[in-house]
């Protein structure tokens, strides 16, 4: 994946720049771009895109007079398919926002632009506490017929959306609400652009998820939050809009046993992904 | 050796544990076990080696603050005893965390294994290098510069009014503790006491053991090599050179600019190691590689950084590698606190017995025997 995006210019400043996962590095990796732009000013690339693998992660970069674009990706990357993201965004900012930058002025537009080529994975954080129905749900998402026999998560299980949403894949990480894991909780929920927190609907239940909704707003605050009234098939359910109410997020209402939610349930999460990408914007 | 060793990577954008290497290779591991062994770690202490049995496997796992996300673990086979190799568990584990940082395809795994290649604890001088790398340990210790003597709770509230934020007293003192720069003692029932032992001071000194040797072995090299470093300490003028006994406020000491540069460098692990192997004389990559137990590639890598810090110099022709400055750390008795005792005693600052005890920590600390 993408982790980063940078532009820089003819004196080596940092015209543009965007990361999508969050890094301890960040200063030490922007003086080596710096400089990195520093030595590719001396030779010419001739418009191609080349990269070097530094540590953990491959840095593409490629340059168009006076401009030098870089993406931090993975090793793993398909290397075809990140110098043609790298092809799209360079002429595109080319194509628009060159002089826009030549001149000093805002790249307006210029971010949404960079998350439609760049952004191919969403991370999407299932929180709750035990037994409200977290594993259910993501088996649900994924169009899984459900297990028989109730086991526990332990620490996280990771699974991919098998469809595409708003062209991106969708990673949902399911954390284990037991409280022996709740040290993991906010370590885990890093990164994710959308956190979903399910509850089973009792008042006893939602009362203690408003923990969780504070828990989400400090740690990753830019994160879409939306809350699940699941089991809603049960008589104790309180309505979605009560919840919703007590948690202080939009909430929806489930029964991640019925398969008829599926389709619902995902239309959630891509308004959940587009009001995220909107609130950024207007940020 | 242990029945297998894993290297494991928490990535926390998208692909969650990792493992990215193993030893043996048709080594299998589930989801379970790695997320167990990512909680004990998360219960457990950094830095530190842990334990803990899952699934009828002993399984040992060192992590560091340093790298955040990775972990080395093993899998004891039944009749090794923790106890007796927990300190080269650790050791391994923490080179191979820094070889991984650094390039995790420049080295084998099985390699390092079977070499029982370890990176031992930090020395001394790295323990002192790591009060310039955390902020409110260097401002804790210029405070104590003054004060010598100071009730903790009294320091806390100055570091809080610097910082202006919330801080943990503790947490800022751990590298001036463990290096013994600082102790803390309770005085009485309540008082909690910070003492100053040592004062500290990071310079470069030029080579000299290495340029004695390489006179040894060629004269004609070690010339050319005292040149480079006499060029870079003491140039001709008007060029002033690096004079590290010029005072902190002359605007040509290069003692603040560079401190932070060499407390870095000390304190990184590998670049500490290749440093070290340099002192005695002038190598190769190959002999740098030998000695230090470091694959060649990684070497080359920890060189280049080097010489862009100006602490290593390579020479072509020779296929050598030197010393260019040799960055050091090291403590001194901080006399200048004595008349401090005096005056605070005098003003009733501190009791007779807090002076006392400090006098005696200094005496502990650097008397000599007779």
């Amino acid at each position: 994946m993408i982790r980063g995006v940078y532009v820089l210019g003819e004196q080596e400043n940092m015209i543009y720049s965007k990361e999508y996962a969050r890094s301890d590095t960040r200063a030490n990796l922007v003086e080596f771009l710096v400089n990195l732009t520093h030595y590719l000013n001396t030779v010419d690339l001739e418009e191609k895109t080349e990269f070097m693998n530094v540590a953990g992660s491959r840095i593409f970069y490629s340059q168009r007079e006076p401009f030098t674009f870089m993406f931090v990706a993975d090793k793993a990357d398909d290397v075809t398919q990140i110098e043609e993201k790298m092809g799209q965004l360079s002429d595109s900012f080319m194509r628009d926002y060159s002089n826009l930058a030549l001149a000093n002025q805002s790249l307006a537009g210029f971010d949404e632009k960079v998350d439609e080529i760049a952004v191919t994975m969403v991370k999407v954080a299932i929180l709750g506490f035990a037994g409200v129905g977290k594993t259910t749900t993501l088996h649900l998402l994924r169009g899984e017929t459900l297990p028989l026999i109730h086991d526990p998560t332990i620490g996280v299980s990771i699974k991919k959306l098998p469809e595409e949403v708003e062209n991106a894949n969708i990673v949902l990480w399911d954390l284990a609400g037991q409280s022996r894991f709740s040290i993991l909780w906010a370590k885990m929920i890093a990164n994710a652009q959308v956190v979903v927190i399910v509850t089973d609907s009792t008042l006893e239940n939602v009362l203690r998820s408003k923990k969780l909704v504070s828990l989400v707003k400090d740690e990753v605050p830019d994160a879409k939050v939306i809350g699940i009234a699941n089991k809603q098939d049960l008589p104790t359910a309180l309505t979605p809009e009560r919840v919703g109410q007590i948690l202080g997020v939009p909430t929806y209402e489930l029964v991640a046993i019925d398969i008829s939610y599926r389709d619902r349930l995902i239309q959630i999460i891509r308004r959940a992904i587009l009001e995220g990408k909107a609130e950024a914007k207007s940020a | 050796m242990p029945k297998a060793t894993f290297v494991v990577h928490l990535d926390l954008s998208f692909q969650g544990f990792v493992v990215t290497q193993r030893h043996p290779s048709m080594l299998t591991l589930n989801e379970k076990v790695l997320n167990l062994i990512f909680l004990e770690s998360e219960k457990g202490k950094k830095d530190e080696l842990g334990y803990f049995e899952i699934e009828g496997m002993r399984i040992t796992y060192y992590s560091s603050e340093q790298y955040p996300g990775w972990m080395v673990c093993s899998i004891l086979s039944a009749d090794e005893d923790i106890d007796l190799i927990r300190s080269d568990l650790a050791g391994s584990g923490r080179l191979i965390l820094a070889l991984t940082t650094e390039d995790s395809k420049a080295f084998s795994l099985e390699e390092i294994l079977q070499s029982g290649s370890v990176l031992k604890d930090l020395t001394e001088e790295q323990q002192l290098a790591e009060i310039f790398l955390t902020p409110s340990s260097a401002l804790l210790l210029e405070r104590m510069q003054t004060e010598g003597v100071e009730k903790a709770a009294k320091l806390s509230l100055w570091l809080k009014g610097q910082i202006q934020d919330e801080v943990d007293l503790r947490e800022a003192m751990t590298p001036l503790m463990q290096s013994g720069v600082v102790m803390v003692e309770l005085l009485g029932k309540t008082s909690e006491m910070v003492f100053l032992i040592k004062d500290v001071m990071g310079y470069r000194e030029p080579p000299v053991d290495a340029i004695i040797n390489a006179k040894e072995k060629s004269p004609e090299f070690a010339k050319r090599y005292m040149g480079y470093v006499e060029e870079f300490f003491s140039p001709p003028p008007p060029r002033k050179g690096y004079n590290p006994t010029l005072l902190v406020d002359d605007p040509n000491s290069p003692i603040m600019d560079d401190r932070e540069k060499i407390s870095k460098i000390l304190a990184e692990k590998l670049q500490y190691r290749i440093l070290a192997s340099l002192r005695d004389m002038p190598l190769s990559i190959s002999d740098i590689s030998h000695k230090t137990a470091l694959p060649q590639t990684v070497v080359a890598k920890v060189l280049r950084t080097l010489e862009t810090e100006k602490v290593a110099i390579h020479f072509e022709e020779d296929d050598l590698w030197a010393l260019l400055t040799n960055p050091r750390i090291q403590s001194f008795m901080p006399e200048y606190i004595l008349p401090v005792i005096n005056k605070k005693l005098l003003s009733k600052e501190i009791t007779p017995e807090a002076a006392r005890r400090h006098l005696e920590l200094l005496m502990n600390a650097w008397g000599e025997v007779k």
